[in-house]
């Protein structure tokens, strides 16, 4: 089975992900909106996937303060079992 | 009136779409459609059965092509047949095709936004409901889409890649074809097929369980 690795982000509020949702948007980064995984309860009950790679990018939008974001997880996917980690 | 439809080569669901064409614009014949694959041969039957127009597959000479005869209105069922044979080998096979359609879970969605309230929270719960779906086992038999629904199927649907991961899981995405006109979005539709009250309201009847969202 194929380990697929991604990065998950959480806010603080519904309204903040849709404010994400409209800056990847401009920024042309590819993204999904998602449940919050249940395994990170605490944050709104929506949040955003987006590849590792473009993780790095909004780490540094978070530092710059262009992105207004509660945690960032890496979510391992290996069939059947997620495994979610916190970055920050 | 006979009127013969080439849909090989052609991509679902140009070839139902084109079928429906040519049944609409007769008031009674015989519309024969030739496509060269499996789910072209099942989705053209499917609209012949939602519309209540009998037909017959004709197995083609090529692996996987078909052709399907169509009847509308008052066709005398010799001509019918003696059109038909016509383009038949000796020894074809006729095949009907079942419908199993009587389990499992269908979801009718009536709206591109869950729930009432503001557009962009209703669009973004949409979203993330399709995509709980994707990752949720079993998958459901069905998912129909009817009134903005249908922009869930088209182009610029943020959801296209759940839905068509969907698809490939066997489950049947079905696109209300009155409402894909009323949105003027006939030529946009890029996941599942078109169908219309017959068949949505058929797939809510024979489900064991129906999810209504709008």
């Amino acid at each position: 089975m194929n380990t697929e690795v991604y990065g998950v982000i959480v806010f603080k509020s519904t309204h903040y992900t849709i404010q994400a949702e409209n800056i990847l948007r401009e920024k042309d980064i590819g993204f999904k909106t998602i449940p919050t995984p249940r395994e990170i309860s605490l944050s709104c009950g929506l949040a955003i996937l987006v590849t590792m790679d473009d993780l790095e990018i909004i780490k540094d939008m978070m530092y710059k303060g262009e992105i207004n974001v509660l945690n960032l997880y890496k979510y391992i996917r290996d069939g059947k079992k997620n495994q979610y980690e916190k970055i920050i | 009136m006979k009127i013969e439809v080439d849909a090989r080569k052609e991509a679902c669901p140009r070839p139902v779409i084109r079928t429906k064409k040519e049944l609409e614009s007769i008031q009674d014949g015989i519309v024969t459609t030739i496509v060269d694959n499996e789910a072209a041969k099942d989705n053209v039957s499917k609209l012949a059965i939602s519309l209540g127009y009998s037909f017959i597959i004709d197995k083609g000479e090529e692996d996987s092509e078909y052709y399907i005869h169509i009847t509308k209105g008052n066709v005398n069922d010799m001509e019918v047949k003696k059109d038909i044979a016509h383009d038949m080998d000796q020894d074809h096979n006729l095949t009907i095709p079942k419908l199993d359609s009587t389990r499992g879970l269908t979801i009718a969605i009536g709206s591109n936004k869950m729930g009432n309230g503001e557009e962009e929270l209703g669009k973004i719960l949409m979203k993330s409901f399709i995509y709980t779906v994707r990752e949720t086992t079993p998958f459901p038999n069905t998912i129909v889409f009817y009134n903005s629904g249908v922009y869930l199927t088209c182009e610029g649907s943020e959801v296209l890649d759940d839905l068509k991961g969907l698809v490939e899981e066997g489950v049947e995405i079905i696109s209300c074809g009155a409402c894909l006109d009323y949105y003027h979005l006939q030529d946009k539709i890029q996941v599942g097929e078109v169908g219309n009250m017959y068949l949505i309201y058929e797939k809510m009847k024979n489900a064991n369980n129906t999810i209504t969202l709008g």
